[in-house]
């Protein structure tokens, strides 16, 4: 077998995604010929793509295929990197929600129906998000109800609704609840002031009392012959995108959306540093740059001078949420913001572990940048440092990274609260722990601090 | 990909959008009145903007 399926998408009994050569492609089965060339010949695939809502894809030949049950192989573009639901801030959610609704208001006009509507089928690609399965379409019978209506409740207006009126932090669940979060718990969840909301009312709350009321009913004995008609759903899905766009997240307050405003930085000092982590990226050779505690992205921005894609990871929903609103605002399409607590990075996991990658598994990037955050690991979690460095280096090939001394403010903050235990937290101890898994390219001071900035390269695993 | 839509889901459409319609267009009803009462009632502070 010269080709291997993509994890995730083994669930879909009517095609597959797979890669041969290094080059992607999805296999369309047998089973679901009439649908993909009824959808082709309407001229969705077309439009949808043509407004950027849809993955674009080329159609390729049958000796491509990885099966016998083949009835067509298309290959896509490429996603630049893919990420999850619980990896996204509440703007990204919002938006991925709306623009499965879009694409399902679409497709009703043209008499077609998404037949599910999982997050997992939305990704970011040149900074907003697309549809990726091609595969979600098929031909809408008239009278018919959405079946993916409950998915999209579970999966996208619950998690928001959750986030926006309970804590935002709910978006967390979403990791543990691979396919929505149940609309029970959720209805348990919301605050009473919900009930209040005729559309929280009816999609979540009546949702989830209908999901008991009929838990052992048949759906033609419950349904009493009552049938769906056009208008209704196109109203249904209109209700559902208001509900969306009615529901806000204030990103604002909390210590690292605020800390590009607030740190010990020099204007002198922010300018040079800037510089400096240009001129590493650039002598790295980096085209893809993870920048590990990103904060809002001010250095992912640096960083994004010279390479063409930087993904701005960091643990702060709200400083998240003002990176990809500027990424939104500024049509920036090279950076991609995204949450991620390094301290429990997203695992693999999903059916066998295999579903959804982790962080690691969707590396190595070209170059990593780990910009005032040592301390934060090693002083702030009690991480060894020697553990933080083998971890960085199986994340990225070269690494950048900022060592912020005991002596520096940040630090002594840290230290205000707890005994300092940390003797080997030094200059000396840190490039000891660093020198046995990289290779110490350059050290350079950081003006006007006591800082000092890293360029490494990582030493292959078997050499190391 | 198939999912399950669970009875429960698919009734509760079926009753959602037969409420959120009459919904709808209650309110269209009530934005007609409104507009119509408004061009009745000249607006109370309004300028002269010197066109007839």
């Amino acid at each position: 077998m010269d080709w291997q399926v993509v994890e995730g998408s083994f669930r879909d009994p009517s095609g597959f995604v797979y890669t041969r050569d290094g080059i992607l492609y999805r296999q369309i089965n047998r089973s679901f010929r009439e649908p993909f060339e009824a959808v082709l010949a309407s001229g969705l695939y077309e439009e949808l793509a043509r407004d950027g809502l849809l993955v674009t894809h080329e159609k390729v030949g049958l000796d491509l295929s990885a099966t016998e049950e083949a009835h067509a192989v298309i290959r896509p573009e490429r996603v630049d990197f893919i990420s999850y639901p619980y990896e996204w801030c509440f703007g990204q959610l919002q938006d991925a929600a709306t623009l499965t609704l879009d694409i399902q208001q679409r497709a009703i006009a043209k008499g077609f129906t998404l037949r599910d509507s999982s997050a997992y089928n939305i990704q970011f690609h040149g900074g907003r998000p697309v549809l990726i399965d091609t595969l979600s379409l098929e031909p809408w019978e008239e009278g018919r109800a959405w079946a993916a209506y409950k998915q999209f409740c579970e999966q996208f207006l619950l998690p928001l609704t959750l986030m926006s009126q309970r804590d935002v932090r709910c978006g967390t669940l979403l990791r543990n609840y691979l396919d929505g979060i149940p609309l029970d718990l959720g209805s348990r969840l919301l605050p009473r002031r919900s009930w209040g909301s005729p559309r929280s009312l009816i999609h979540l709350h009546l949702h989830a009392w209908a999901q008991g009321r009929y838990a052992d009913t048949a759906v033609t004995s419950a349904a009493k012959g009552r049938s769906m008609s056009r208008k209704a759903l196109l109203t249904l899905v209109e209700s559902l995108k208001a509900a969306v766009r009615g529901l806000s997240w204030r990103a604002a307050g909390t210590e690292w959306a605020d800390y590009t405003e607030d740190n010990n930085y020099t204007v002198a000092a922010a300018q040079a540093k800037r510089d400096m982590v240009v001129d590493h990226i650039r002598k790295a050779g980096a085209s893809t740059v993870w920048d590990l505690g990103a904060n809002t992205g001010e250095y992912s921005r640096a960083a994004h001078e010279v390479a063409p894609l930087v993904i701005s990871f960091d643990l702060d929903p709200a400083a998240v949420e003002r990176n990809y609103r500027r990424v939104r605002r500024d049509d920036e399409s090279g950076i991609l913001p995204l949450i991620q607590d390094l301290t429990n990075p997203s695992p693999s996991q999903g059916w066998a572990g295999r579903e959804r990658l982790s962080l690691a598994e969707r590396g190595p990037a070209d170059a990593v940048l780990a910009l005032a955050l040592i301390h934060h690991l090693a002083i702030g979690h009690n991480l060894p440092l020697e553990r933080v460095a083998a971890y960085l280096s199986r994340l990225g090939r070269v690494l950048v990274i900022e060592f912020v001394p005991k002596t520096d403010g940040q630090v002594h903050r840290l230290l205000l609260s707890r005994p300092d235990i940390f003797p080997s937290y030094t200059k000396e101890g840190f490039e000891r722990a660093f020198a046995r898994h990289f290779r110490i390219d350059a050290i350079d001071p950081v003006v006007d601090s006591e800082r000092w900035l890293y360029r490494m390269t990582a030493i292959p695993q078997s050499e190391g | 990909m198939y999912i399950d839509p669970t009875t429960g889901s698919l009734v509760l459409q079926l009753v959602a959008a037969g409420v959120l319609s009459a919904m709808a267009m209650v309110s269209r009803v009530r934005d007609s009145v409104k507009s119509f009462f408004k061009m009745l009632v000249p607006r109370r502070g309004g300028r002269w903007t010197g066109k007839s």
